[in-house]
């Protein structure tokens, strides 16, 4: 087989399949247009964190190991990566709201800053490989139910300074979410 | 065989011809050439040349060697035309928003080198074909820019006016079946020709109904947005992203726990 014909068909094959990509309807930008007010959930499920810290507490299992059946022990493990692959998803719904609102604002512009959009976009794929091979781990199994105490941990460490972000971000959060309800509204149309 | 395919050709030449006219004079009448001037040049040149190209065919042959470069390097006009064709439609397609489009054109020529880089490395290197070769790294470039512009779309969520979507895909798979034509016309060389050319304008003819029912309507060109203030991004942009770095961190911190735990 020559090589030039190979590298030739490989690369339209690839931009062909870009292509298709980028013409398809992305699965959830209905959802995402038809309620502009999930742009403001990262603060939603920032409030639960008391309970979901609960739910995944040390002590709780501890007690639980000494006192209930086998069956139950188990029955809790399985709920308690029910409620951490469920964080995962929220955390996940926050970033893309945050995404979807900051390329609003990237979009009706005047001047966009090519630095802010790679390190954007860089972001976006550290997130997503990170959140495919957490929830993989998570879900097959290979994240012993001790280990997910840090995550209680971690994010109440880290919820504190999302709590002051969010805080910083204010009425120009509003502004962007009304922002990009208008867009919805238009359809975003080019002309 | 080939003779058959020789007069299918022929047809399909003709064929091809009366559609051209057939959008030219739709661009005229609705007067979509004032929203799409480029493209309409190109269509008008690709016709006059295309004739031409007729003409040096039935006086010199087709395997005679002046016809071929003559043919080529009319050719490399149209191919330069419709460069200018697709800067248009991808300036339709995004032009609106300002700050993007003027982070996208950057990329966009960066990304048509990078391509054009890649089909001269991945052609052979001798000098003969040096003009398919060369008419093949521009459409690759070409059909690369095209689906960029798709990719900027959908990245930022953009939803086009469907016409410049039509006439954007109909340059992109023209462009990507060009590549993979002469693709394999250098590899079978002589014994390839016929079909190569035939296969070429079967292709086009597709490429100018899918253009003619798309311009089928008057075109308007479009408004410019209104735009937020300047300040609004410089102070908003780097929140977002701070704020996208947290999330991160907190997955990363997860994956780190989970890591040393493990």
């Amino acid at each position: 087989m020559n090589l030039a014909l190979i590298l030739f068909f490989g690369f339209v094959a690839i931009l062909l399949l870009a292509l298709g990509w980028a013409l398809r309807k992305p699965r959830n930008a209905r959802n995402l247009k038809s309620d502009p007010q999930a742009l403001e959930q990262g603060q939603r499920h920032v409030d639960y964190l008391p309970q979901i810290r609960q739910a995944l507490a040390k002590t709780d299992y501890d007690f639980l190991s000494k006192r209930a059946s086998r069956g139950a022990q188990r029955r809790v493990r399985r709920d308690r990566r029910g409620i951490a692959l469920n964080y995962l998803a929220a955390l996940r719904g926050d970033f893309q709201g945050l995404l979807r609102m900051a390329r609003v604002i990237a979009v009706l512009s005047p001047d966009v800053a090519a630095a802010h959009e790679f390190e954007r976009l860089r972001l976006t794929a550290k997130f997503a490989w990170q959140y495919q091979m957490i929830r993989w781990k998570l879900t097959v199994g290979f994240a012993p139910l001790p280990q997910l105490d840090g995550l209680s941990e971690l994010v109440s460490g880290l919820s504190v300074r999302m709590e002051a972000a969010l805080k910083e971000l204010g009425e120009r959060a509003a502004l962007a979410a009304e922002l990009a309800s208008s867009m919805d509204r238009r359809g975003m149309s080019a002309v | 065989m080939l003779r058959d395919l020789a007069q299918a050709q022929q047809i399909l030449w003709a064929v091809n011809i009366v559609a051209g006219v057939l959008l030219l004079v739709l661009l005229a009448v609705r007067k979509n050439y004032r929203a799409y001037p480029a493209f309409s040049l190109y269509v008008l040149l690709n016709l006059v040349l295309g004739i031409l190209a007729f003409l040096v065919y039935s006086r010199l042959g087709f395997f005679s060697n002046a016809s071929w470069r003559i043919s080529w390097t009319m050719q490399a006009l149209v191919i330069c035309a419709r460069g200018v064709a697709v800067m248009e439609v991808c300036k339709h397609l995004l032009s609106h928003y300002r700050g993007v489009w003027a982070l996208a054109w950057r990329i966009l020529v960066g990304c048509a080198t990078l391509v054009l880089l890649y089909a001269g490395l991945a052609a052979k290197h001798d000098l003969r074909f040096v003009l398919p070769k060369a008419a093949r790294a521009l459409e690759l470039a070409i059909a690369a820019v095209i689906v960029a512009v798709f990719v900027f779309l959908r990245y930022y969520d953009v939803e086009a006016k469907r016409e410049d979507r039509s006439l954007a895909i109909g340059f992109c798979l023209y462009s990507c079946f060009s590549v993979l034509n002469n693709t394999v016309l250098e590899r079978f060389l002589d014994s390839y020709v016929p079909l190569w050319n035939f296969l070429g304008m079967v292709a086009f003819l597709a490429s100018i109904l899918l253009w003619t029912w798309t311009l089928r309507r008057p075109q308007t060109e479009g408004t410019p947005k209104t735009l937020l203030p300047a300040g609004v991004y410089q102070t908003l942009a780097p929140q977002f992203n701070l704020r996208l770095r947290l999330l991160n961190e907190q997955l990363a911190q997860f994956w780190k726990t989970e890591a040393t735990r493990n």
